[in-house]
């Protein structure tokens, strides 16, 4: 399906991009953003558009639709049916825009007016409210006649998201572009939107841009995928020849460091060393050539454009394609052997459960209570007896969706919430560290990453050269070199922050790190760098670690267990590799099923996920559930974790095993 | 709704029932002693006694400020030792003059307050000089303004009025008190004008200083706003520039600067007590000044309730305006 | 209840840049140049007076620059330029008093609110809403004209009404702050309320709190000079700007500059101070 590309190179394309140049303006310099970009995109294809933060995806989007800041300095063509974007007057685009564009954003809340009910929004652009209803329908919001008169915040993120699109399609334009449709979206309706987007292609027959970060995400509908690099291409050609044959080095690497299900558990994940150039100072040559192992002399002199290195297939490197092949060929199996430095696996051994306890939860309770608007409070069950062991050195990863509680049970063992009932004995009655999502925020912004490191070695008494020799030695432990300690957090890049905090966490080393999505506000080739650390920390200071992550490939490197989560409920829990390949709970399947992965494709899960505000009874998957039974919704049901299989390890919360 | 104006109405009452409390302490902690003001410094020790008796003045503090909350409810704000009337009836009288004035100062203060923001909002030659003069604006006493638009419209070019409210001296007074709508009310087009005439300096001096906060306010949420997301995807699907800051920008746009008016008026308030000094105007402002070197802390208490509570109240309208506009405003 | 936005601070918070487009540099370096200006004025005034402000010295209502009076000479024959300075030097060290009061009361007040949370916010955050609520300008006239006029009432009354803007807006920055993991974080290492508080908390709050009162400067001048102008300030002879165009109102139609440059003082006093809060703002960042 991937192969068989309905653009056929003869029909006139919908939009050229040719020799684009955007610079815009930020403060007194300049942000070379885009600096020559060719392309173009044909009727009713869908090109799916990568790269990392700030390699100039979303100028190019705003490119296409007109809409660069009046500031931004811009050379070449971008045609749209024969109008250029860049130059024609704005009413020319303005129609354009109207007539044969449709845009999707990332955020859906703030993409959407919030004091303008919704109906009146898409009708803006479907010039009536009966085409408005019908555009609702199709993009398949329940219930659409009534949600004409809600506003944005009264919606989910995922029908938010379909709002947006219904706006997008409205007046059938032949391009929509959309930049980051999914990224604010969980995995099971992102995996509804994006077929979504591929059923109202073949409905409408409009062409997508479509703009993501995560490869799976193009890797699912795009027909032809590019790689962008530094505000030029790398690599372009058909989905399924760029993700098995890419050609350039970058797209290999990115290939290389992305997490699937079925990357190696045994040997530290392959890195993308190094950070995306400066674009205020952009490089001559290749823009990639100082993260390159194949870089050569020619490279970094002379801008490199992209040739033809198969029929339809671009690649933007000096070397021939044999040679970037056979050097990664190499390069592989050298990996296969640990390099010094990185020392063994990421997770350790697959080991059970034994030894003496590092954390037990029992049946524990947290409910909130959060404004309902009108004056009222509601409930909000956050945790609904939730019992968890862990043991030792162990690693447990705590997967789920947004809202499923993951983030409160991590927060309620570090104590920074109180449980509302139930137990957490810590085994050793010392105080877990954590690690946050977000690490620059984690850093307290005035003070020196010294100050910080040095604030949990207070109570110990030690002389002030001790302390700073200490501090070193922490900074060491995470590759960082002792001349950190000087700076403060906004000095340092996303990858060193997550260091620093890991620095901080086990400067004194603690018997339980918690780690909250430490990586999901990385780079690719940033986060696979931090789950190699983690592991490493985690052999060497033998700490149990709890892993919150919204992301199975990563649970499943980073843990010797999978806990499964779903509206405050362990719904699954077991190995690793037994709940990834042999997930047994329905909800699991669904999960595991919507992974944005090569070449899969299972059909989406329906619905929302529920509202812990009105956790629906008895089994709380219910509504969503294919196999779900009578009985699943009586509200007396209280599906609990039963061992499955030998040895009772692996535990699954439903009460139809037997059908599974 | 009918619980958010409940309860707003409610936090109204808390407000006002502090601002009682403040201003019995005021009361009790001044150093003018009424029955001395009220006596005169020869009265005798009985005859003393005798009125700190009849006053309530030898009860307990608690059970004083409820004989004066419940003179409060009845509209009994006591006696002025100066004009010798009671304060409400005093307030009575003046009040018209003054709320003509501060009305139509609001009126003045909204209207250039928009322009303003627009003027600056938009990209023109001129747009760098009129911020220069917006902070120069911002910057000056509203007495000096006072005296400028006098010594310039009066004195330079006699084109209007500097003292009073009307030129006639057989005006209407009634039935509103407002002199531009009696004026017509009575059938005497002319005296609206000229009342017109009368108001447009003690106006312009009182609403220049709240114009260019309200400007500024409603500006930075403009420039706010059209950067927003929403307004993005506005464009994206193609609307006009106009319809897109109608719809869009303006609307959202207007929240902040809703507030910024309900604040102002509370400057506008001291400003009416020291423009109506510069232009003879006979409102509240005047009959303050009069009363503050005489120590008349009755008449002094009375008009600060007044303008608390007016100020109070037109907040509170404000704030139910907005919880009305904006859907995500949580009561 | 006394909550809700009916005290939301607008008072001068949405204020955008003024002079944007010269140059962030070029506008700091011109407020700190003001800035330096004003207060070097207002500490040398006794020094660089011509004259005694407070005893005639020449004839009556003369004209600026007759008889080398520069701004000449008021209607009992004072010297006009000598009350300006005086007037300058009492309005810097009260709007002085008053911001740093201000700072301190409110200060402290939405520092322990912000960082305690709970109950302890709920109750000053009341109290400091429901003043916040009222007019501050109508209460601190009805304060001095209740209290007699006198500079110390004046700056009590004025500081009175002052602080509770302060307070909302360190506790508004401080609770935003308390929201940032980086407190969580600290927490976990081990850091007490009080080390959380000192240390994690209000560092952060001081750019806000110093942007605030700088660009608080202008309106407050012009509300201690409303409160002398209605004859709240220190009494007769002393020289206040407010006052001596109040007094000589009586002047303007024959001798103008006898009002009008008292007044015209204050216009460049508050003009420095905005100008100088705006550089301020530009230095620190937007806030
Ligand atoms: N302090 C709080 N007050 C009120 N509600 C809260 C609070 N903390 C969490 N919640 C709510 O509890 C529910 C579970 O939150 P939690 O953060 O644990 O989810 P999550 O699985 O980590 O989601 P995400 O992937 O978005 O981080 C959510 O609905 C969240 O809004
Ligand atoms: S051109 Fe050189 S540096 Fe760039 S990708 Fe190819 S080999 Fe590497
Ligand atoms: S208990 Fe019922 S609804 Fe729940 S997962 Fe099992 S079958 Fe589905
Ligand atoms: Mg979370």
């Amino acid at each position: 399906m991937l192969d068989s590309s309905p653009h056929v190179a003869e029909t006139p394309a919908v939009a050229e991009i040719d020799a684009l140049h955007v610079t815009l303006r930020r403060g007194d310099q300049d942000i070379h953003a885009i600096r020559g970009m060719s392309l173009d995109i044909g009727p009713g294809e869908i090109l799916g558009l990568v790269g990392e933060s700030g390699s100039g995806k979303s100028v190019l989007a705003m490119s296409m639709l007109g809409l660069l800041p009046g500031d931004a300095r811009t050379s070449g063509r971008c045609l749209v049916h024969g109008d250029d974007m860049l130059s024609a007057p704005a009413e020319v685009r303005r129609r354009r825009r109207r007539s044969s564009l449709g845009a999707v954003f990332q955020d859906p809340m703030t993409s959407l007016n919030p004091t303008m009910r919704i109906g009146a929004q898409v009708a803006e652009a479907a010039e009536s409210d009966e085409e408005a209803l019908r555009l609702l329908k199709a993009v398949g919001i329940p219930d659409a006649h009534r949600r004409m008169g809600a506003f944005p915040h009264e919606l989910s993120g995922g029908l938010r998201q379909r709002v947006m699109i219904a706006m997008a399609v409205a007046g059938s334009p032949s391009l929509v572009v959309a930049d980051e449709p999914t990224t604010a979206l969980d995995v099971t309706v992102q995996a509804q939107v994006l077929a979504l987007l591929r059923s109202l292609r073949d409905q409408i027959g409009c062409s997508f841009l479509l703009i993501t970060h995560d490869l799976g995400v193009a890797a699912r509908v795009a027909d032809r995928v590019a790689v962008m690099y530094a505000g030029r291409l790398a690599e372009m050609g058909p989905t399924g020849v760029v993700l098995r044959e890419a050609a350039h080095p970058y797209s290999l690497g990115l290939l290389g460091s992305r997490l699937s299900l079925g990357s190696s558990r045994t040997e530290p994940l392959a890195t993308l060393p190094g950070e995306v150039p400066d674009p205020t100072r952009p490089p001559a040559g290749c823009p990639f050539a100082p993260r390159c192992d194949l870089v050569t002399d020619r490279c970094a002199q002379e801008p490199v454009d992209p040739v033809e290195v198969a029929p339809g297939h671009l690649s933007a490197c000096v070397l021939p394609i044999e040679q970037v092949r056979g050097a990664t060929e190499k390069a592989r199996e050298k990996e296969g052997a640990p390099p010094a430095g990185t020392s063994g696996h990421p997770a350790g051994s697959s080991t059970q459960p034994q030894g003496d306890v590092a954390v037990d939860v029992r049946r524990v309770v947290k409910t909130f209570w959060v404004k309902a608007g009108r004056g009222r409070k509601q409930r909000l069950a956050a945790l609904r007896d939730i019992s968890l062991t862990v043991a030792d050195g162990e690693s447990v990863a705590i997967v789920g969706e947004s809202g499923s509680g993951k983030s409160t049970l991590l927060r309620v063992i570090a104590g920074l919430e109180h449980a509302g009932g139930g137990e957490i004995a810590l085994g050793h009655g010392v105080r877990p560290q954590m690690v946050f999502q977000d690490a620059g925020a984690s850093l307290t912004p005035w003070l020196t990453v010294g100050d910080l490191i040095g604030e949990r070695l207070r109570r110990e008494r030690m002389s002030k050269p001790q302390r700073v020799e200490r501090v070193a030695a922490a900074l060491a432990q995470v590759g960082l070199p002792a001349d950190v300690a000087g700076v403060r957090a906004a000095q340092l890049s996303g990858g060193q922050r997550q260091r620093v905090a890991l620095a901080r966490a086990t400067v004194v080393p603690p018997k339980v790190l918690l780690c909250d999505e430490p990586t999901s506000a990385l780079d690719v080739s940033l986060a696979s760098g931090v789950i190699n650390l983690i592991g490493r920390l985690r052999r060497e200071l033998g700490m149990a670690v709890v892993f919150v992550t919204h992301d199975l490939s990563v649970a499943r490197i980073v843990a010797d267990r999978i806990a499964v989560m779903y509206l405050g409920r362990i719904v699954e829990l077991g190995d690793a590799e037994d709940v990834v390949h042999h997930p047994r709970h329905p909800y699991t399947r669904a999960l595991i099923g919507a992974v944005p992965d090569f070449g899969a494709d299972p059909p989406a899960l329906p619905g929302d996920p529920a509202s812990p505000l009105r956790p629906p009874p008895g089994c709380s998957f219910h509504p969503r559930c294919p196999i779900a039974a009578e009985v699943c919704a009586d509200p007396d049901l209280h599906p609990r974790l039963l061992g499955i299989g030998h040895g009772q390890v692996h535990q699954v919360a439903c009460i139809r095993t037997e059908v599974l | 709704m009918i619980q958010l104006v409940s309860k707003r109405l409610g936090a109204m009452a808390v407000i006002i029932l502090v601002l009682t409390a403040v201003v019995f302490a005021l009361q009790k902690a001044s150093p003018f002693d009424p029955v001395h003001s009220m006596l005169g410094p020869s009265a005798s020790r009985e005859a003393v006694a005798q009125q700190r008796h009849a006053l309530g003045l030898d009860q307990p503090l608690p059970s004083q400020y409820w004989h004066y909350l419940t003179a409060l409810l009845h509209a009994d704000l006591g006696m002025s030792y100066r004009t010798r009337h009671p304060i409400t009836a005093d307030l009575a009288t003046f009040l018209p003059a003054t709320a003509e004035l501060a009305l139509f100062a609001l009126v003045l203060a909204l209207v250039l307050g928009t322009a303003l923001a627009v003027a600056t909002t938009l990209r023109w030659r001129g747009a760098g000089v009129l911020r220069f003069v917006l902070v120069a604006g911002a910057s000056t006493p509203a007495f000096l303004l006072a005296i400028g638009g006098i010594l310039i419209f009066y004195q330079l070019l006699g084109w209007l009025p500097a003292t009073g409210r009307t030129s006639f001296t057989d005006a209407p007074t009634g039935p509103t008190g407002l002199l531009t709508l009696d004026g017509l009310l009575a059938g005497r087009p002319e005296v609206t004008l000229d009342a017109m005439g009368h108001l447009v300096l003690p106006g312009l001096a009182l609403a220049i200083g709240p114009a260019v906060s309200i400007g500024r306010v409603l500006r930075s949420s403009l420039v706010g706003n059209r950067r927003t997301d929403y307004v993005r995807t506005a464009m994206a699907k193609g609307l006009s520039e106009g319809s897109v800051l109608r719809k869009h920008v303006v609307r959202n746009s207007l929240g902040p600067a809703l507030s910024m008016t309900g604040l102002q008026i509370g400057l506008m308030f001291a400003g009416v007590l020291v423009i109506e000094n510069v232009f003879s105007w006979p409102g509240i402002g005047q009959y303050t000044s009069l009363s503050i070197p005489v120590g008349d802390f009755p008449a002094i208490a009375g008009v600060t309730l007044l303008l608390g509570a007016g100020f109070v109240a037109i907040n509170t309208i404000v704030d139910i305006l907005q919880a009305v506009a904006d859907p995500r405003i949580d009561v | 209840m006394a909550t809700g936005s009916t005290a939301t601070p607008v008072r001068s918070r949405a204020r955008p840049r003024l002079l944007s487009g010269g140059g962030t540099t070029r506008l700091s370096q011109a407020a700190a140049g003001l800035f330096a200006l004003t207060t070097l004025i207002a500490l040398l005034a006794p020094l660089i007076e011509p004259y005694d402000p407070l005893l005639p010295v020449g004839q009556p209502q003369l004209a600026p620059g007759e008889q080398g009076f520069l701004l000449g000479t008021d209607s009992i024959g004072r010297d006009i330029l000598s009350r300006v300075l005086a007037g300058w030097q009492s309005s810097w060290w009260a709007a002085v008093i008053v911001i740093a009061s201000g700072l301190l009361v409110g200060g402290l007040v939405g520092l322990v609110a912000g960082t305690f949370g709970g109950i302890v916010d709920n109750v000053l955050m009341r109290i400091t809403d429901t003043f916040l609520a009222l007019p501050a300008p109508v209460i601190a006239i009805a304060v001095a004209a209740t209290l007699g006029p006198s500079f110390a009432h004046t700056l009590l009354a004025v500081g009175i009404v002052w602080w509770p803007f302060y307070a909302r807006i360190i506790r508004g920055e401080i609770r935003t702050l308390a929201a940032r993991p980086h407190v969580e974080a600290a927490r976990l290492a081990g850091a007490g309320r009080i080390r959380l508080g000192l240390r994690h908390l209000l560092p952060g709050a001081v750019p806000t709190a110093v942007v605030t009162a700088s660009l608080d400067v202008g309106s407050l001048l012009l509300t201690l000079a409303g409160l002398s102008f209605l004859g709240l300030g220190q009494s007769a002879p002393a020289a206040e700007l407010g006052a001596d165009t109040a007094k000589n109102l009586s002047f303007l139609l024959q001798d103008w500059w006898i009002p009008v440059v008292p007044g015209v003082a204050v216009m460049v006093m508050a003009l420095f101070g905005n100008i100088a809060g705006d550089g301020v703002r530009n230095l620190l960042g937007d806030r």
